[in-house]
């Protein structure tokens, strides 16, 4: 919501720069941003009294002497005959209606009204609507204008449980659905209430008479609506955080003053209803709680202090809370108010001594398996639950993100299946992934399982030992034999077939729940270090990579270093990976066989041959100037 | 001359794998908060409304509790946890004060967009003991944050607004490059939530604070999209070891 500080800084006596008030606003918890001369101002959850001019200023004035006496019209009124039927109450225990008429529609806005237009850059509507939208902004409490014309017949407030057309004066056309307390004329809705009005009885730029609408609304009855209907509404802001039941006669009365300032007035009638008593919250003054519960020690005057500069009102004994903070009801909620006041910054710290438990080794054998997986070049993924698939076990979620996430996965191995082909498809040739997560399946009540899964395919590592061999299921079962020696563990080959995949590798993947080997894990003494500082990322290219191999015979041992030094350091942009795929000592033959491989990937484009070619051979050259070292088939 | 037959083989680089880096950080927040004095407890990822939002005094009118904000399954019956509190709910539920728990983990909420995913992680913690105070929630909040940014980090609190918390507060680290960033949400547990869990409210106080795992995350590696955390890509994942 924006505020214009020219609007807030002509109420204050000390008149404060932007800078100042901005400082005020953050530290009472208004959060925004500046832009120009306007503050553009975060809706909070509970503050729906401060979405408005009045409302910001009561806020600061426990920094700045403000003047809020924005003039009202103050003759008495006629009473409005309006056909009214309020069928819900509860959800409506408060509700005024003006009737105005003017005899010309104003060309041209003054003052405030002018202001508030043009300050804000705002695009005018129709003159009563406009007097709504200023009125809204400066009180924060939202009206309705409906053109008087058009309301012919009884008006009624009720809710409804049945799907309905209705026309908003944006132009919308939305279907009601479910519960929606509305407004009615002849059975058709013409308003939803506390949202936004109908396009059949809005006003227009010719309307001269206007049943004005000033209501309060449960937040319950409001909240959601704009959301469900993608309806842009800054009164369903206000309402849903509730706003000041106690204001009607003040913002009609102001509605009346800001007509009479533009236009001049024929007819103006008004009538309130009233179902339920506000009752004024009392709290009572406890001033060593206060300071309990904030870690201070201030005295009781300059808490009440406090108070009274927020608007409350202390009487002998307790705090009247005024009707416009509903928010407050409880002791904890005004030691916020005091603590808004001095500044959450400026309240001390004070030592805070945690009694230590005795330390109990909470990562136990999920750790231990981790390590181990770790350690054998495993790399943990996490995957979110969400699966397109339905299972007879399968948890369905109501309402999805979309027809792919209708249902909580059953399994950890199908995400992992994809997390492979994932890397498959960005050339990786030694894929190693695991999951420990819970897996919540439906039955008698919801069950709740907590499962390690692993995939595994391609190479058993990128080194001249593991380099030519493939992972199948003997390998991952003499892997399994080191922490699990005593466990009967289900491999299961993932058949390529139905897969979208030329690579023929062997997929093996393993899903256990781990209750069911908690005892058959033994001692693992983990061989890899986590970094304890955080590595800074280095973001990766989304483009393909290739590789190109050179193998060596070197025949004089002494270069064997030489040239691993020279090649496992070389720098280019371009290559991402280097290591040593082939290592063979012949001692017969007195030679040694080295091969290396190079991995391709630029971060901007898709290398071409001819750029690898020319780096290629670039290193070719090089390694050549050692001499003894020889490329077969060069 | 070496002897030929002396030659070393090269070094056999065998590749390590990596933790997950939301793991990893999730890990680390819970190790320094133990080393507090905190205590780890554990709950499901499917719960309840009762103790997702009832328990913790967030009213039916709480936007959190709309259908569009909030993953429910079973027809209802139950939902997605919005945020790991009714972990602290269970646990309060089971012991009597002095009580001091953390509870990390996965949790839902209904958004994917570029900087919201409808999967990320919470850690948060409670404390419930005679005269807890706003001023010591501070001087941990102070100590956390400190521990995960270093000494020199400058840090601030504004008031916001949390149905379990009354005080609230969020705070803010400034950046390197001046800005203020949302780092954790805190404040003193409302005493309507420790009544709802059998602690007597005017005997005892407590707080609270809740951190956004991927958020740290983030900020201590450099990651500047969210969403690559998921992906399972190895480029990525192996950056981390």
């Amino acid at each position: 919501m924006k505020i214009a500080y020219k609007h807030l800084v002509q109420d204050i006596e000390e008149n404060p720069t932007i800078e100042q008030i901005s400082d005020s606003l953050f530290q009472l918890g208004h959060e925004h941003e500046i832009d120009g001369g306007i503050f553009d101002m975060e809706f909070t959850p509970n503050r729906g009294d401060c979405l408005s001019l009045n409302g910001l200023l009561r806020d600061l004035a426990v920094f700045y002497t403000i003047d809020l006496n924005q003039e009202i019209y103050n003759e008495e009124l006629n009473e409005l005959q309006l056909d009214f039927e309020n069928l819900s109450k509860n959800t409506c225990p408060k509700i005024s209606f003006l009737k105005l008429e003017i005899d010309q529609v104003p060309e041209i806005y003054k003052d405030s009204l002018a202001d508030y237009f043009l300050d804000l850059s705002l695009n005018k509507n129709n003159f009563f609507t406009d007097i709504s939208n200023y009125l809204s902004y400066e009180t924060g409490q939202p009206t309705h204008c409906y053109d008087a014309s058009k309301i012919n017949s009884k008006l009624v407030f009720h809710e409804i449980e049945k799907n309905e057309e209705f026309e908003t004066l944006l132009d919308k056309k939305i279907t009601l659905t479910g519960k929606n307390s509305v407004f009615s004329l002849n059975n058709e809705v013409i308003n939803l209430a506390g949202v936004v009005g109908g396009k059949s009885t809005s006003c227009s730029i010719n309307t001269k008479t206007v049943f004005v609408e000033c209501a309060f609304f449960q937040p319950e009855a409001i909240i959601g609506k704009s959301v469900k209907y993608d309806i842009q509404s800054e009164a369903s802001h206000k309402f849903e955080r509730g706003v000041d039941p106690d204001c009607h006669d003040r913002v009609l009365r102001r509605f009346i003053k800001l007509v009479s300032e533009n236009a001049n007035i024929k007819d103006v009638s008004i009538i309130s209803y009233k179902y339920k008593d506000n009752q004024s919250t009392q709290i009572p003054i406890n001033t060593s709680k206060i300071n309990q519960i904030i870690g201070i020690n201030i005295s009781e005057k300059e808490y009440l202090n406090h108070l009274l500069k927020l608007g409350f009102v202390v009487e002998e004994g307790f705090i009247e809370v005024p009707s416009f903070r509903s928010d407050v009801k409880t002791q904890n909620d005004l030691a916020e108010e005091v603590s808004r006041v001095l500044g959450y910054d400026n309240i001390a710290k004070s030592e805070i001594s945690i009694p230590k438990k005795e330390r109990t080794n909470h990562k136990g054998i999920e750790s231990k398996l981790k390590y181990f997986l770790l350690d054998n070049g495993f790399y943990e993924v996490i995957n979110p639950p969400f699966v397109s698939l339905s299972s007879e076990e399968a948890i369905k979620v109501d309402n999805p993100l979309d027809s792919n996430r209708k249902f909580l996965r059953t399994n950890i191995t199908n995400s992992l299946l994809e997390n492979l082909l994932f890397n498959e498809r960005r050339q990786k040739d030694s894929i190693k992934l695991f999951e420990i997560s819970d897996v919540y399946l439906s039955g008698s009540g919801v069950n709740k399982k907590r499962k390690l899964s692993i995939i595994a395919s391609g190479r058993v590592g990128l080194n001249f030992e593991d380099f030519s061999k493939k992972i199948n299921t003997k390998y991952l079962i003499a892997l399994f034999q080191e922490i699990l020696p005593n466990a009967t563990l289900d491999f299961k080959i993932i058949p390529r077939e139905s897969l979208d995949t030329k690579i023929k590798n062997e997929i093996v993947s393993l899903e256990i729940d781990i209750k069911n080997i908690s005892n058959d894990v033994i001692n693992y003494k983990e061989i890899s270090k986590h970094p304890q500082d955080f590595i800074q990322y280095k973001p990766i290219s989304e483009h393909p990579s290739s590789f190109k191999d050179i193998s060596y015979l070197i025949k004089d041992f002494n270069k064997v270093q030489e040239l691993e030094n020279l090649l496992l350091n070389y720098q280019n942009e371009f290559i991402k990976n280097i290591y040593i795929f082939d290592y063979f000592k012949n001692d017969k033959k007195e030679e040694i066989k080295i091969g290396f491989r190079f991995i391709f990937q630029s971060k901007k484009a898709t290398l071409k041959s001819e750029q690898i070619e020319l780096i290629y051979n670039e290193i070719i050259q090089k390694s050549l100037k050692i001499k003894g070292i020889d490329i077969p088939g060069l | 001359m070496p002897d030929h037959k002396d030659i070393t083989p090269p070094e056999l680089i065998k590749d390590r794998g990596s933790l997950h880096p939301i793991n990893h950080m999730k890990d680390s927040i819970m190790e320094l908060l133990i080393s507090f004095g905190f205590e780890i407890v554990d709950g499901p990822e499917i719960e309840t409304e009762e103790f997702n939002f009832d328990m913790l005094n967030i009213k039916k009118s709480h936007p959190a509790r709309q259908m569009h904000d909030t993953f429910y399954v079973e027809n209802k019956s139950n939902l997605l946890r919005t945020h790991t509190s009714p972990v602290q709910i269970r646990g309060m539920l089971e012991k009597k004060p002095p009580l001091a728990f953390i509870s990390g983990g996965k949790v839902y909420r209904k958004d994917d967009d570029a900087t919201h995913l409808p999967m990320f992680h919470q850690v948060e913690g409670i404390y419930v003991d005679e005269n807890v105070s706003f001023a010591q929630l501070k001087d941990l909040i102070y100590k956390i944050i400190h521990s995960l940014f270093g000494d020199d980090v400058e840090l601030r609190f504004r008031p916001s607004y949390f149905p379990f918390t009354e005080p609230s507060a969020e705070v803010d680290i400034l950046s390197k490059e001046g800005k203020w960033l949302e780092i954790l949400g805190c404040g003193i547990v409302n005493p309507v939530v420790l009544d709802n869990c059998n602690i007597d409210s005017s005997a005892y106080s407590g707080l609270a604070f809740g951190l956004g795992v991927e958020r740290i995350a983030m900020l201590k590696h450099g990651v500047t999209d969210i969403r690559e955390f998921y992906k399972s890509n190895l480029d990525f994942l192996s950056q981390f070891k």
